[in-house]
């Protein structure tokens, strides 16, 4: 795995529906029941072809995960450039761009009755660095990297009516505050995750400046910041010493079970001074549904039961069971393996039928499909070659089947829509 | 690099720069030799060309047709040249007493008031030179209110892409090459780094007299590591007192004025002033979805003014020095100082609008310049060129605040900025030596050595992170690039090899510990590069008026400061960048017909083909929002370009050009393997038609009108192979027709009218970035002979 993967991989982001309790399985089984529609439901893949320069995603439509062979040649819904990250709600599908400080535009799609993507809306967003679907929102929030600006602004876009998709409500944070440190560290906001009635956010601290922005005194710690929505209004801060931070940079560490227990992944990367620093194993914790506090009673070392490996990134099929993505070496952030998470009996399952670590070159992170229920959850896998397949993960008993084929393109969202009424 | 490469590094720059011009003075004991050039009548012929032959040494007659040369003992043949007058020759012997020469030319059979030059003027002399060369008389465009940039956009092959209206960001490409892969010189000495108060996009054309664009295969003595090509921009020269003044006033409040003025004392001490200024508000027509910023839901599209855009310069270039003296044909000590400032109203996309972020600039530039001919020895001649950039650059960017394109603001009341927060300051203290040495022997060879060397060294903070040590470590490069050429002239044919050593050196600081209570630490490094490159163009003349033209050029392009270490705003140093290669190859062949004796026509037909490597490319960092530079792209380009002009009399020019480019990805590993690079124009061309009518209200008063236009074919932005044609993004076709009418009084006074891009199409150089649309302005230009 050469580094363009981990690039892609932080830049290429989508969210997947799965994340959060309200998806769209919701509104699917409606317009499959609502005898109103002509279309079938379809597969949105959003592709990103492996060039140097000029470098734009493209939105395709496919019937099948299971097979057969789809391509951006000639073919697909053109991006404004890539850096992009797709969220999927409401049978909508939402195209934003990651605009390097600059504001852009963000479009909306939903398929219409002849199976192809049609633009809704545009509007415009900032650039920011955590997002997620929080009852129907998208709440968004821009974190600064900078000790001299230490705020991080909020968004609360609206999403429940088509027709008028914009901000309601917005704020400020300031994260140097939020950290509390004695050295003046910023709170860095890994993700966003509802739980119940409230917006849970992880963050990792980092020094912001000193020519070791990304750097921290305080890697070896967990935090949450626990805030009411939608007043935003911060509640309390949960702190836990057992694991490093929750999450990291762009990538969500906090899911939610059927029980409203949330599990907190770490990755256990933080770094001083250019070099890791976590003293504490990759791990999980637990956060019991009601509690406001890290549930002392359970922890899983992933790194014990993996003989080594540590998470990068998770997928929640359901039923206390994972799809952990996990790496190799985390000094030279090298190598990814699969393994199926037994959250609740602390087992992990190498899922077999994927290709050797050393072959996979680019492999899709946070935006992959999880079927109705769970049973499967579909990947995507570039390998050495650049040849790109989805790769359906039967979750109980671990095994990946090789299925669609992506040609120029690596794979970085996979999603469904059903027809609009 | 080894230690023996290091010696033999600083020998050659004892040779070419260290030893100064001022060491020894030629001692060669010359004769002068003068004369008057008459017509039938007896009236002197001011303007005349007086050439030895076969030598390369030349005057121009002076007011009342009066010469002067200076001259070795021995016979030589003098040719006399004047439009309108048949060409004659004389044979002297200088030493023998005959020393004061008359001659007289007759007047040419053809009608004589409207006689073509038919001499080869310069223009044609370049053009004839083995490389694949194009040429702009730039002083047939000085009525106009063209800059640099404008102007270089209606060579053959040249496209110039900008951002917006005056002062706007502007990049030029040579047949595909783009950025810093084309180098751009004026009077040979490089421009690179020097600071936003000395561009292209603000630098006027009556600066210039002509500009010689090289397409991939580079002279020696212009010592540059340009991949795609050169520009070389050759200032006004001036022999005799002279001053000239221009004003304009434009649409969008756009003023430039320029002051040309050049003293020549019969000592020869001479000095020179170059003065400009631009200013403009640039507050034209935008078609936008404005944003509420409330909502972030876009209004319906409108037409709305830019509001944050203004941008002006002021510059003064002066030099002070002698002419024509034993010991130096030209001796200046001159300095540049300038100033700019320019407001930013949008990011790479037009939905990105600011209304405070701004930039400041200026130049503080010494230079020294000095020419030789027969220096040392006879037919050796010498030039050096130097000068020191003090120059300061600031990004201001401390407002917190959201702008839409209504101009309505949305402040937070934290600090930030509307795009990074920064209040930068940096100077980049660029230094640059040249020097050339050309030593011609036998009939019919020259050898040329060329040194370039360049020194950088940036120091700057961020007043906002003052104690900041990141910002204290050293940030240096030295570069230099020493050719050696070697010509071979005959009538009809010549033949030019070179080879160029490039050598770079950069300092830097690399850091360690940090971790684990371990102090930070900075540890200096170096790191060095050497390349060696080489080129051959020959030239064949089947007859006087057809030409042939082959060369090819093994070209390198050292990693530029700002690649290196960052722009300090949107772009992050890659100190482990390598030189960009090519294989350049290029094929011409030039027609030169008189149709009859007022009608003139001229064909040329030029095929390139340039195989790239390690091709400099934009990425993102990872973990960061900043770009960095790298080696990722392999390139092949396939194209051809022509161009036909035709002249009758003095009354009417027009001319054409176009351009095809094949540029192609030749990246096997990548998904676009075989297909055209997108965002670059590959279809695009110029035509130009001028009509002179002498005489008009009053005799010697002419006026004349101007058309141009300019065509680029549309092309994606992304591409072309991937995605459902419908939904691709990229630049339309664009046609602009510019016009304009100029009334010449008495040679003196000149008014201009022009209206640029006058059907008030919307163009477009970079996607969704709208150019001005229709503008006005008038111009005047006063000058004293």
């Amino acid at each position: 795995m050469k580094s363009t993967s981990y690039f892609f991989g932080l830049f290429t982001m989508s969210i997947a529906v799965s994340l959060v309790g309200c998806s769209s399985d919701d509104n699917g089984d409606g317009g499959d029941n609502g005898g109103g529609t002509s279309g079938e439901s379809k597969y949105i893949i959003a592709a990103t072809p492996q060039v140097s320069e000029a470098v734009a995603d493209y939105l395709l439509t496919a019937d099948d995960l299971g097979q057969g062979t789809i391509t951006t040649r000639g073919n697909g819904v053109e991006q404004d450039g890539t850096w992009r990250y797709y969220v999927t709600h409401n049978n909508m599908f939402f195209s934003m761009l990651y605009g390097q400080g600059n504001p852009g535009a963000v479009t909306a799609y939903e398929l219409n009755a002849e199976g192809e993507l049609e633009k809704l809306t545009n509007f415009q967003s900032e650039t920011v660095q955590a997002f997620a679907v929080v009852n129907d929102d998208i709440l968004m929030i821009k974190i600064s990297r900078n000790a001299t600006e230490p705020y991080a602004y909020w968004y609360r876009l609206d999403i429940s009516d088509k027709e008028s998709i914009g901000i309601v409500d917005e704020g400020v944070i300031d994260t140097q505050k939020l950290a509390d440190t004695e050295n003046g560290e910023l709170a860095f906001f890994s993700w966003i995750t509802q739980v119940g009635n409230k917006v849970y956010l992880p963050y990792f601290t980092m020094k912001g400046c000193c020519n070791d922005a990304w750097g921290t005194e305080y890697p070896d710690e967990a935090n949450i910041a626990v805030y009411s929505y939608p007043e935003m209004e911060l509640e309390k801060v949960i702190r836990d010493d057992r694991t490093s931070a929750i999450g990291s940079y762009f990538t969500n560490g906090l899911t939610v079970d059927e029980k409203g227990d949330a599990y907190a992944f770490s990755s256990a990367t933080a770094t001083t001074g250019g070099e890791l620093s976590s003293t504490k194993p990759s791990a999980v914790t637990r956060i019991k549904n009601g509690t406001t506090e890290f549930d002392q009673e359970y922890y899983f070392d992933l790194e014990e039961a993996t003989g080594g490996l540590y998470i990068t990134d998770h997928v929640y099929a359901g039923n206390g069971k994972f799809l952990g993505i996990f790496g190799v070496d985390k000094a030279s952030s090298s190598g990814v393996k699969y393994g199926v998470i037994d959250a609740y009996n602390k087992t992990v399952t190498p899922v077999s039928g994927l290709p050797e670590p050393d072959d996979i070159e680019v492999f899709t992170n946070m935006n992959n499909y999880v079927s109705d229920g769970g049973a499967t959850v579909s990947t995507g896998i570039t390998d050495k070659a650049g040849a790109s397949y989805i790769y359906n993960i039967d979750i109980a008993s671990a095994t990946a089947t090789r299925g669609l084929q992506v040609e120029q393109g690596t794979i970085t969202t996979i999603s469904r829509l059903d027809p609009a009424e | 690099m080894s230690f023996s490469d290091n010696i033999t590094l600083k020998l050659w720059l004892v040779l070419c720069c260290v030893l100064t011009p001022f060491a020894v003075i030629s001692q060669s004991g010359k004769i002068s030799v003068s004369g008057t050039v008459t017509g039938p009548s007896g009236q002197g012929i001011y303007g005349a060309t007086v050439a030895v032959h076969n030598s390369g040494i030349g005057v121009v007659t002076g007011e009342k047709g009066g010469f002067e040369l200076s001259l070795e003992e021995g016979t030589y043949t003098l040719e006399v040249s004047y439009m309108g007058y048949k060409t004659a020759s004389r044979t002297i012997e200088v030493g023998s007493g005959q020393e004061r020469i008359s001659i007289t030319l007759e007047e040419s059979p053809y009608e004589l008031r409207e006689v073509v030059l038919s001499g080869k003027n310069m223009i044609r002399k370049i053009e004839e030179k083995a490389f694949n060369v194009s040429v702009v008389d730039a002083e047939k465009l000085h009525h106009t209110t063209l800059d640099l940039g404008h102007a270089l956009d209606r060579v053959s092959g040249i496209r110039v892409r900008e951002s917006g209206g005056v002062g706007s960001e502007m990049n030029f490409s040579i047949n595909g090459f783009r950025g810093k892969q084309v180098k751009l010189f004026i009077d040979g000495i490089p421009m690179d780094d020097i600071g936003s108060s000395f561009q292209l996009n603000n630098i006027p054309i009556n600066l210039a007299e002509r500009i010689e664009v090289y397409k991939g295969v580079v002279p020696v003595g212009l010592g540059a590591d340009a991949l795609g090509g050169a520009v070389n921009i050759i200032t006004n020269t001036y022999k005799k007192s002279h001053i000239d003044a221009s004003y304009s006033y434009g649409s969008f409040n756009t003023h430039r004025s320029m002051v040309n003025a050049v003293y020549v004392a019969k000592s020869g001490f001479t000095a020179q002033l170059n003065a400009y200024q631009n200013y403009s508000d640039n507050n034209y027509k935008m078609e936008v979805q404005a944003v509420d910023l409330e909502t972030n839901k876009y209004y319906p599209k409108r037409t709305v003014r830019r509001f944050h855009d203004t941008y002006h310069n002021e510059t003064v270039i002066a030099n002070i020095g002698v002419v024509q003296k034993s010991y130096a044909d030209e001796l200046l000590f001159g300095i540049t100082l300038g100033n700019s400032y320019k407001e930013i109203q949008t990011g790479a996309r037009v939905e990105s609008v600011f209304g405070a972020w701004h930039r400041k600039g200026n130049i503080i530039m010494p230079s020294l310049k000095y020419r030789k001919k027969d220096f040392l020895a006879r037919g050796l001649d010498f030039r050096l060129n130097a000068n020191y950039n003090l120059g300061q650059e600031k990004n201001i960017d401390t407002v917190n605040v959201d702008y839409n394109w209504l101009g309505q603001k949305k402040e937070y009341d934290t600090p930030g900025g509307e795009r990074s927060y920064s209040l930068y300051k940096f100077r980049n203290h660029n230094g640059l030596a040249n020097a050339v040495w050309d030593y011609k022997f036998g009939k019919a060879h020259k050898l040329t050595l060329s040194s370039t060397f360049n020194t950088f060294n940036r120091k700057g903070n961020n007043t906002l992170e003052e104690d900041s040590e990141s910002y204290e470590q050293p940030q240096k490069t030295l570069k230099n690039i020493v050719g050696l050429g070697y010509q071979f002239v005959s009538d009809s044919w010549n033949l030019t090899v070179f080879g160029k050593q490039y050598f770079q050196e950069n300092k830097f600081s690399t850091r360690i510990g940090g971790s684990n209570n371990e102090e930070l630490r900075y540890v200096k490094a170096t790191k060095n590069y050497n390349h060696l490159g080489y080129g051959v163009a020959g030239t064949w003349f089947l007859n006087e008026d057809l030409q042939f033209k082959v060369s090819y050029e093994r070209a390198y392009r050292l990693p530029g400061n700002e690649e290196l270490f960052g722009d300090l705003i949107n772009l992050a140093g890659n100190l482990n960048l390598r030189p960009e290669e090519s294989y350049n190859y290029n094929l011409g062949v030039g027609y030169w017909w008189q149709l009859r004796p007022q009608h003139r026509l001229y064909f040329a037909v030029n095929g390139f083909y340039r195989d790239a490597n390690d091709f400099i490319r934009t990425r993102l960092q990872t973990n960061e929002e900043m770009q960095t530079k790298d080696n990722l792209g392999k390139v092949k380009n396939t194209g051809l370009e022509g161009e036909i002009r035709y002249q009758y009399g003095n009354r009417l020019m027009a001319g054409m050009n176009i351009t095809y480019l094949d540029l192609k990805n030749n990246s096997k590993d990548e998904d676009t393997y075989g297909d055209r690079i997108p965002n670059i124009p590959y279809l695009y061309g110029n035509a130009d038609v001028t009509y002179t009518v002498p005489d008009v209200w009053g005799k010697g008063n002419t006026l004349s009108l101007g058309y141009n236009l300019l065509y680029v074919d549309s092309f994606y932005l992304f591409w072309p192979s991937l995605g459902t044609k419908s939904t691709k993004r990229g630049i339309p076709e664009q046609i602009s027709h510019d016009l304009n009418v100029t009334y010449t009084y008495n040679n003196k006074l000149q008014f201009t009218l022009e209206c640029r891009n006058i059907l008030d199409k919307n163009l477009y150089d970079n996607f969704s970035l709208q150019k001005p649309g229709r503008s006005f302005s008038a111009k005047i230009k006063y000058t004293i002979l």
